[in-house]
């Protein structure tokens, strides 16, 4: 009797075992992702207004805390911010003739200009929902011209790539997740070019395939290559250098790179419309 | 199991699921934040036995990954395992003993993320290794910690009446705090 609880116990989770690894199959199966995205999108065109209702019920009592215990912090930053707005306000003007420069310049290299891509302005509705990788949600989806493979722009330059689309909301996948890599240019006449590889949350980025006395310096700005296959347009902020040393006998030079774009700042980004050229 | 403990127990994934997408992701400390999701197959099995802590694990996972950019049906995989394996090895031990549910908790909460991480990688995420392990199992171990009383309290409730593990304990005269 006992035996035979034992081994009926033992079938149901040989069966339910059984059962996760056929959809894990059918998820990572290119030809029947879309099965499981279906799923997943259905899933969640239910769950985010479930969600949101949780969030604005919840959110009021979060920030009478996070107000009464930041008081200090919220003020200094607000100073901070106040500073930084005049700085902005009386570098606007000389930056009006570098933008006109850099227009010609995007012309005559033909190159996309990003303000002459359409795109879809969006507000992160959830941050790093899973510990293993680097997402954001956006509150945008397939029903408003959101798709899978557009890059996302913020504050800087890149931040990341839509990696799923539901019908009102996205799962972006940001440059630091490990499961990213851009094609970048730099240098005089963006002639060098490396791989920017995310290394988890919370981890620098590196710079690969930069050979042996390729010349580097710390800020040097890599831009998005735009070539051929490319996954983004060419000419988006991506990365600065921030340190760099060709370890002896190493075939490239080993570079860490901060991204552009102030990831701690994702209130607000913009999906660009931009299918990659095949 | 009855369809009343059915409904309950979908209830009580729901809530946690809620907790976890909008309370506890805002938790972060050091880029990690707490995870709900695997106190719930521990809670279950502790409760009821493994067959029960791999189906609710098998079903909460999935639930989980409706909504987590992961591989669709890992969670649901690695929380069946689970569930199974804190049912199958606590079923010597006493429920009444004091350590029982912190422990199990504690342990099952780490070992449960070492093998999601390691099957996402083999299933080709590498990012999922390439995380800070000491600050996620330092994080998981606090929040299993704290939070295996109030899960657990809720699965009890859930699977009121299928206490097949506890027959030996007086439902009512389970006033202890672990």
């Amino acid at each position: 009797m006992a035996r035979s609880r034992r081994s009926r116990r033992t079938l149901t989770v040989i069966v339910l075992v059984v059962v996760s690894l056929s959809l894990i199959s059918l998820d990572l199966n290119g030809r029947t992702h879309s099965l499981t995205s279906g799923i997943k999108s259905v899933a969640n065109d239910i769950y985010s207004p479930l969600r949101q209702g949780v969030v604005d019920i919840i959110s009021p009592i979060g920030n009478f805390f996070a107000g009464a215990f930041n008081y200090g912090a919220v003020q200094s930053e607000n100073q901070q911010l106040q500073r930084e707005i005049g700085q902005l306000k009386a570098t606007q003007a000389e930056k009006s003739f570098d933008e006109n420069q850099l227009r010609l310049l995007t012309k005559l290299e033909n190159l996309p200009f990003l303000k002459s891509l359409p795109t879809v302005t969006a507000q992160t509705v959830d941050q790093y929902t899973s510990n293993f990788t680097s997402t954001i949600t956006l509150d945008k989806g397939r029903a408003d011209g959101v798709a899978v493979g557009y890059p996302v722009v913020g504050a800087g330059g890149l931040v990341g790539q839509v990696i799923q689309s539901f019908h009102h909301t996205c799962v972006v996948r940001l440059i630091t997740d490990g499961q990213s890599k851009i094609g970048v240019v730099f240098g005089p006449s963006n002639k060098y070019t490396a791989i920017v590889d995310g290394q988890g949350p919370g981890n620098d980025l590196t710079a690969d395939l930069v050979p042996p006395g390729t010349p580097l310096r710390k800020g040097q700005h890599m831009f998005t290559s735009g070539l051929q296959a490319a996954a983004f347009p060419p000419g988006i902020p991506v990365a600065t250098v921030s340190t760099f040393h060709t370890p002896s006998g190493a075939s490239q030079i080993s570079i860490t790179v901060e991204p552009s774009a102030n990831l701690s700042q994702l209130a607000y980004v913009d999906v660009v419309q931009w299918v990659p050229n095949t | 199991m009855t369809a009343r403990s059915v409904l309950r127990v979908a209830l009580v994934i729901f809530v946690v699921l809620m907790v976890q997408q909008t309370m506890m992701v805002a938790l972060r400390i050091g880029g990690v934040h707490p995870d709900l999701l695997w106190l719930l197959p521990i809670t279950a099995a502790l409760a009821d036995g493994p067959e029960t802590g791999g189906i609710i694990g098998f079903w909460a996972g999935l639930s989980f990954d409706l909504v987590l950019p992961t591989p669709f049906g890992l969670s649901a995989l690695v929380g069946c395992l689970l569930g199974y394996a804190v049912g199958a090895l606590t079923t010597a031990v006493d429920p009444r003993t004091t350590w029982l549910k912190p422990v199990a908790a504690l342990t099952g909460s780490v070992a449960a993320d070492m093998l999601f991480a390691v099957l996402g990688a083999i299933l080709g995420q590498p990012q999922m290794v390439q995380i800070d392990f000491v600050a996620l199992f330092l994080m998981i171990s606090i929040s299993s910690l704290v939070f295996v009383l109030p899960v657990s309290r809720l699965m009890r409730w859930a699977l009121a009446g299928e206490n097949s593990r506890h027959s030996l304990v007086s439902a009512q005269a389970d006033g202890r705090l672990w």
